[in-house]
């Protein structure tokens, strides 16, 4: 199941969702094959997401380093 | 002719006053004795010179006359012209001073009261004394640079003579503009200082319009005109210095002034002073503030830059760690390893026991199921 975009830049909602879906992994006694999928391309895509909002975050945070640093010198 | 060559044959005679007579015109007839030889000699005196010098002619009077013989041409008679009078003899002399003294004293003329004080700040002085001798030069010499404006009229200060000439001087000095007059001469006896004991000199000094300071030397009887100046000072000196005396004070004035204001400037560059160093270190203190301000901001940069940093590697072990979990737990995976599930009426056949012989069940694989029948149980 693909997730609106937007909700789906939410780090701390992806690693929520993420936890929710390695819960359900863990606690499962009667695999659902079919049902495991859907939660394994939901958290495929959760991952994804959450990688590339990582590495944005990552970059507007060297940005701002970039921009206080010279003023500390 | 006689007369003319007489005139000339000036002499000075002294002697003991016999008669003495006024006539009507005012002039006065008087004979003069030898103490000696007691010689006679007709004198004459005209109203104006007697009425000068202040000396009233009474009979055994010892006085010294000036002046010339002259021959009286309608009787020939042999007369002597006085010019001046003046009493001879110290007693003589002591006795007029007395009585003017006396008779001046109670009219007021030397009271204290009458006095005028010198005006401060004087500048345009008058001053009436011989200019030869030492005096007018110990007075210039004594007397401060202040801008003074002295006019000085010279005149006679010894013998009888001087009177007509300090009458002169003074009535001069009346038409002009000064602010105080100064009479000065050097010390000298009661006979030599006579004309400032004349009467109408004095009633000159003490009616002159501005104030005047004598300044006449003498033993014990000060001359009756230092008595009716308004001041009177023993030495031409004393008089320059107390014309000088209220320049000089507010000289000291001003001196004391200008230290008092240099003083006042002087802490208030102090002041100026201590105000910039307190500036100086309120600044510093500034700075070491802003410094520290700085450094604590850096500090929390730093602090939030690392603590930022940690949540971001955290953040990235839970998508790691739940990326891994996801592939361990991804079904496809078991199924493409080989691993299938077998379900017996829909449920997950994990024990020998969860099926009988002859049940049906499905065997999922990765791409389908495939459904068979139990034919034989093998319990291990």
């Amino acid at each position: 199941m693909v997730k609106d975009k937007s909700d789906s830049k939410n780090l701390n909602s992806n690693l929520k969702k993420l936890s929710e879906i390695t819960e359900w992994f863990d606690n499962q006694e009667e695999i659902d094959v079919e049902e495991g999928l859907k939660k394994v391309k939901e958290a495929v895509f959760l991952i994804k997401e959450s990688k590339g909002r990582l590495k944005e975050i990552e970059n507007e945070f060297e940005e701002i380093k970039k921009e206080i640093e010279p003023e500390e010198e | 002719m006689l007369n003319i060559g007489l005139k000339s044959s000036k002499a000075k005679i002294v002697g003991e006053v016999g008669e003495a007579k006024a006539g009507p015109t005012g002039h006065v007839y008087f004979t003069l004795k030898d103490e000696k030889d007691q010689s006679m000699m007709s004198c004459i005196i005209w109203k104006s010179r007697y009425q000068l010098y202040g000396v009233k002619l009474q009979e055994g009077m010892k006085i010294m006359a000036s002046g010339y013989p002259e021959i009286y041409p309608p009787s020939g008679r042999l007369s002597f012209i006085a010019e001046t009078i003046e009493l001879a003899g110290e007693g003589e002399l002591k006795k007029q001073y007395d009585e003017l003294k006396k008779k001046l004293e109670k009219e007021g003329v030397f009271a204290e009261e009458r006095k005028r004080p010198i005006p401060r700040y004087p500048q345009k002085i008058g001053v009436i004394t011989s200019k030869q001798g030492a005096v007018i030069a110990d007075f210039l010499n004594n007397i401060g640079k202040f801008g003074f404006k002295i006019k000085m009229i010279d005149s006679r200060v010894e013998g009888q003579e001087a009177v007509r000439d300090l009458l002169a001087s003074i009535k001069t000095f009346r038409k002009t503009d000064i602010e105080v007059l100064v009479i000065i001469r050097g010390g000298g006896s009661l006979e030599s200082l006579m004309p400032f004991n004349n009467e109408l000199l004095v009633r000159e000094v003490s009616g002159f319009p501005v104030p005047v300071i004598a300044g006449i030397g003498h033993d014990k009887d000060e001359p009756l005109v230092a008595l009716a100046a308004d001041a009177s000072e023993s030495t031409p000196t004393a008089v320059a210095n107390l014309l000088n005396e209220s320049w000089e004070q507010t000289l000291l004035l001003l001196e004391r002034y200008e230290r008092d204001i240099i003083g006042r400037y002087e802490t208030i560059f102090d002041n100026y002073k201590e105000i910039e160093n307190e500036l100086r270190i309120s600044l510093s203190n500034f700075k070491n503030a802003l410094l520290n301000a700085k450094i604590s901001l850096r500090d929390s940069l730093n602090k939030s830059f690392f603590g930022f940093g940690i949540l971001l590697s955290k953040v990235n072990q839970k998508v790691v760690q739940a990326e891994k979990a996801i592939f361990l737990n991804n079904p496809e995976r078991q199924l493409r390893l080989g691993y299938s599930i077998a379900r017996c009426n829909g449920k997950i056949i994990r024990k020998t026991g969860d099926v009988k012989i002859g049940e049906n069940m499905d065997v999922r694989v990765l791409d389908g199921v495939i459904s068979s029948e139990v034919k034989n149980i093998k319990k291990q």
